[in-house]
């Protein structure tokens, strides 16, 4: 049933979901493991007119730039809605914001009104008043603790609000009416992988494109468990699709989310390839603990699911086509897959059935898809889920794209890929060196399908620019192209395929280039490593900076506490150097400057938004720049050597 | 059609044995004490699947010998998998065919009970002209026997495959996950000595498909399809809802095979044993094949209505009983509106008697 709504701004969303969909839950937060509280629809536009009405009486502007910083819960669902229908543009940020960005993020958008989800955040803020001479008033999200009376308190400018409503206030309504489509909705600092935080302006117009593209159907009757911070573009896209769709979100957290998953059974989720990696790595685990008997059906069942689905996949020309292949191969072995596929068929049906769905129960049992976004996810974890019948949907987009570039759907899933590209929106690859066009272009075979280079957005949902860098947005957008500093290709069923950050290649002393992502992502597939870095810029050779899984290590007998404890021991790194030698060999494809010569131990886990983004990506410059002592260390040979 | 061999060699009864026993086990390690609570928390859908159980599929089955004016021995099968009770594979079908699985295991476990006084009756009523024909048959044979349903015997092996069902169910009050493992292990051995009964009784009776006649693969194949609709049909003209529609039809037409199995080789000797047995050996194998198409026909078109119960369940699981979810005008068909598996919390019933 298509029944999403496109409505012009943001502001209209909010006010048509609530008469579309009224009473239905729009949203709902966990207060005990079955407890949860709902807020429907009409609720929450009403509330939101009450603060919008209570916030344009603090003296709000159009277009002005308001602070939202905290983490998912209703509070901030309602203060995104209070800030669209009084016309302004909000700037989010997680809670875990250092000061540094904050007087950064505060000075730079010129925020006069910030929210605050927690009293410690709003103190932290108010402590650093002398250097934010722009900021006058912080609105406190959470109804607990002692209110300070530095801080109001969300509920009172609602109460406010709803005051001058009953008084006869209709200043939202001018408001709304004012938006226009190339008015911000947001401004989304970006804590990015390099550099400094950089404003990312992106318009109603934008965000209400995806709407239009986004190629997975929800309805009234499903039900979506968010997980990722919601001011992170790949999850706030979902928030404002699922109020299209009037779907309730469910607001789940890493701690609740076994439970979550089994209470809530949601159809759809969004998730970063971390939480893949975690849920697969759970679920092999209880598969090792069952019966024997219980492990012989399911390697049967896979095993049987593999056969179906890879001949399915060849006789829909869904595999992984990075090279032109001959019509004569095909037309020989299609009869051979036909075959194959119809021998299976039955014992596939019933080793689905018995088997699998029992380990699909694991991730609540209706889930109809999921999207991955957010970085790549490892090729094994994709076809894992995909093979036990979770369709997990990866995708591709920046918060520069509002974010969706590509994505697979039900109907084009070719693992290895981010799917074809979405509607209204044009890819190009340009080669890094020269700046040509490579696809699409006639002069190339098969119009440049299969040749690597740069990825080169222009669509609707290209944001406007960076906020205050007129340079930089001249740099990044040319002629409405967006350079989104990634390496890819078109495959020749016409996907997208993501080969590695165009920045982050390691260049050899010898000259020779390589790309870290696919070494590291094969390492943290082993259960004996939880992250690694693989360094080497200007080296002889390749290295890498690894954090050890403690619990793969105790599985292997060797009893260390800590990370540190694991560091120092002899055993662990052995074990861990035959490892490295195991997984990144000639073997599984690797190239001789591929393998690694020197590893580290790191005696400290990354941390979030320390090390890594919010979307657990890590970044480089900071691991780098950390651990700077242990990368030079490890290339003069005082580490140890994988020989 | 006559057995020149016997259908089974000793061995096959063994191992028949043998995957009776796991089978019925495996059927007491899924059952709970809470699963006969359960029977009474669905008066209605329970006295509904009794009705379609024990009074159309006994009647459909005598139907069917009569219409097509089957052998006697093949008649007296064909009723005794009418009157059996059902099987724990149902509740399967259940689950996947977006059908309600509480139901269909209050089900399994009522009629499975029930089964000790229905069935004796059942066949009382409905073999006697067939035991008469076999009488006559076998004086003009010049044995002089006369045939009679063992109604004791019956009886007895009904109890008998109880007693694996009572041991799994006592493994399950023990330990949970020895009796998981108890249930995936029996069903697995269960297909496997399926198959391969069936494998060696084609290939050693290469013939036999073929000599059988088609009334028999039609009185097979349709004993089930007709079980799963009106199954279906009576649960809806009882105004039940969808998913509880879905889980009456399929428990009516999947009958517990094992149990079949037991009672003609405890209770009935040759020369109507190996007749029987083929019946009960056709009827098993088409109805994997029939319900997992009415299973995926049903699971196409309860699609909606499940995803609207299921959301309106848990809505309830987590927003309180009190709480009831409202869909948007026109959202639900006309079909469902007056949906009863939306009638069951406080809140609900409170908004029903309002809008009265």
């Amino acid at each position: 049933m298509e029944n999403r709504i496109v409505a012009e701004n943001m502001a209209q969303l909010f006010k048509r979901a609530a008469e579309q969909y009224g009473d239905l839950p729009a949203f709902a937060t966990r207060k005990k493991e079955l407890e949860w509280e709902p807020v429907s629809f009409r609720d929450l536009y009403n509330r939101g007119i009450n603060l919008a009405t209570g916030l344009i009486e603090m003296g709000i502007e159009a277009n002005e730039h308001v602070g939202l910083f905290g983490d998912n819960r209703f509070e901030w669902i309602l203060t995104d809605c209070g800030i669209q229908l009084s016309g302004a543009a909000d700037v989010p940020r997680g809670r875990d914001i250092t000061d540094t960005e904050l007087v950064y993020i505060i000075n730079h958008a010129e925020i006069k009104v910030a929210f605050a989800e927690t009293e410690i955040l709003a103190e932290r803020i108010f402590k650093l008043r002398k250097k934010l001479p722009t900021l006058r008033t912080i609105i406190l999200h959470d109804e607990s603790g002692s209110v300070n009376k530095d801080f109001i308190h969300i509920s009172e400018v609602e109460e406010r609000g709803k005051q001058l409503r009953n008084e006869g206030d209709r200043r939202v309504e001018q408001r709304m009416d004012a938006i226009k489509p190339d008015d911000l909705f947001t401004l989304i600092y970006t804590s990015g992988t390099t550099g400094k935080p950089k404003g990312v302006m992106l318009s109603h117009a934008n965000i209400i494109s995806q709407m239009k593209v986004i190629p997975i159907e929800l309805s009234c009757t499903d039900r979506v468990l968010s997980i990722l911070p919601v001011w992170h573009i790949f999850e706030r896209v979902f928030e404002v699709y699922t109020i299209a769709s009037g779907v309730c979100t469910y607001y789940s957290s890493i701690r609740t989310l076994g439970d979550d998953l089994k209470n809530v059974e949601p159809t759809f989720m969004g998730s970063a390839p971390r939480l893949w990696e975690s849920l697969h790595q759970r679920i092999l685990k209880k598969v090792r603990e069952s019966h024997p008997m219980r492990q012989l059906l399911f390697h049967t069942a896979y095993f049987l699911s593999k056969q179906y689905k890879s001949s399915l996949y060849f006789l829909f020309d869904k595999k992984l086509k990075t090279e032109r292949q001959s019509m004569l191969k095909r037309i020989f072995l299609l009869p051979l897959h036909a075959l194959r596929w119809v021998v299976v068929t039955p014992f596939y049906g019933f080793f689905n059935v018995a088997v699998l769905e029992p380990v699909r129960m694991s991730a609540g049992g209706s889930l109809k898809a999921t999207v991955s976004g957010g970085g790549a996810l490892p090729t094994e974890i994709d076809r894992f889920f995909n093979f036990i019948g979770i369709p997990v949907l990866e995708g591709y987009g920046m918060t520069e794209t509002s974010p969706v570039i590509a994505v697979r759907t039900e109907d084009e899933l070719v693992i290895g890929t981010v799917g074809p590209v979405v509607a209204d929106t044009d890819v190009r690859i340009v080669d890094l060196e020269t700046g040509d066009t490579l696809f699409p272009d006639e002069n190339y075979p098969d119009n440049g399908r299969g040749l690597r280079g740069e990825i080169h957005v222009k669509g609707p949902q290209v944001m406007q620019g960076y906020y205050k860098e007129k340079e930089l947005t001249e740099n990044t957008i040319r002629n409405g192209w967006l350079r989104t500093g990634d390496l890819g290709m078109i495959t020749f069923n016409n996907c997208l395929k993501i080969l590695g950050r165009s920045k982050s290649t390691i260049v050899l002393l010898s000259g020779e280039n390589l790309e870290p992502e696919p070494i590291e992502m094969r390492l943290t597939h082993s259960r004996l490593i939880e992250h690694c870095m693989v360094v080497g810029q200007d080296k002889k050779h390749i290295g890498a900076l690894i954090v050890p899984d403690l619990d793969g290590l105790r599985e292997f007998g060797i009893e260390v506490k800590t990370l540190n404890d694991a560091a120092v021991n002899d055993q662990a790194k052995k074990l861990i150097q035959s490892e490295i030698k195991k997984v990144v060999s000639p073997a599984n494809g690797f190239k001789r400057h591929e393998l690694i010569q020197e590893f580290a131990l790191l005696p400290e886990n990354f941390k979030n938004g320390e090390e890594l983004t919010s979307l657990y990506k890590m970044k480089r410059h900071i691991i780098q720049d950390k651990y700077a002592d242990q990368i030079e260390a490890m290339f003069n040979h005082e580490s140890t050597r994988v020989k | 059609m006559e057995f020149t061999t016997q259908l089974l060699y000793p061995i096959d009864q063994v191992l028949l044995a043998v995957m009776i026993f796991s089978i019925m086990f495996g059927m007491g390690a899924s059952l709970t004490i809470d699963d006969f609570k359960t029977v009474m928390r669905y008066p209605r859908g329970i006295l509904i699947g009794f009705l379609s159980q024990f009074g159309l599929m006994p009647f459909f089955a005598y139907g069917l010998a009569v219409f097509l004016n089957l052998p006697p021995a093949y008649a007296i099968s064909i009723i005794l998998i009418g009157c059996l009770p059902g099987g724990t594979t149902s509740n399967m079908f259940a689950y996947f065919a977006r059908g309600s699985v509480a139901l269909s295991i209050a089900m399994t476990t009522a009629s499975t009970i029930m089964a000790l006084i229905m069935m004796p009756i059942l066949l009382e009523l409905y073999t006697a002209e067939f035991t008469a024909a076999l009488t006559s048959e076998l004086q003009l044979a010049g044995t002089g026997a006369e045939f009679v349903i063992p109604t004791g015997n019956i009886i007895t092996s009904l109890v008998l495959v109880l007693v694996p069902v009572a041991m799994g169910m006592f493994l399950r009050a023990k330990s949970q996950v020895w009796a998981k493992t108890a249930e995936d292990t029996a069903g697995f051995m269960g297909i496997i000595v399926i198959i391969y009964l069936i494998g060696t009784a084609f290939a050693r009776h290469s013939g036999l498909m073929l000599q059988t006649p088609i009334e028999i693969y039609i009185a097979a194949v349709c004993v089930g399809l007709l079980g799963f609709l009106f199954g279906f049909w009576m649960s809806r003209l009882f105004r039940l809802s969808p998913i509880f529609q879905r889980a009456i039809s399929l428990e009516t037409g999947i009958q517990n095979g094992p149990i079949a199995f037991a009672i003609i080789l405890l209770s009935f000797a040759e020369p109507v044993q190996s007749q029987m047995l083929w019946l009960a050996i056709l009827y098993s194998t088409f109805i994997v094949i029939t319900s997992s198409f009415i299973t995926l026909y049903y699971r196409r078109v309860g699609k909606f209505d499940y995803e609207i119960y299921k959301n309106t369940t848990i809505h309830n699981r987590l927003f309180g009983d009190e709480y009831v979810s409202h869909y948007p005008d026109g959202f639900l068909p006309k079909r469902i509106e007056h949906d009863p598996s939306q009638g069951f919390t406080p809140g609900q019933v409170r908004e029903k008697k309002q809008a009265l």
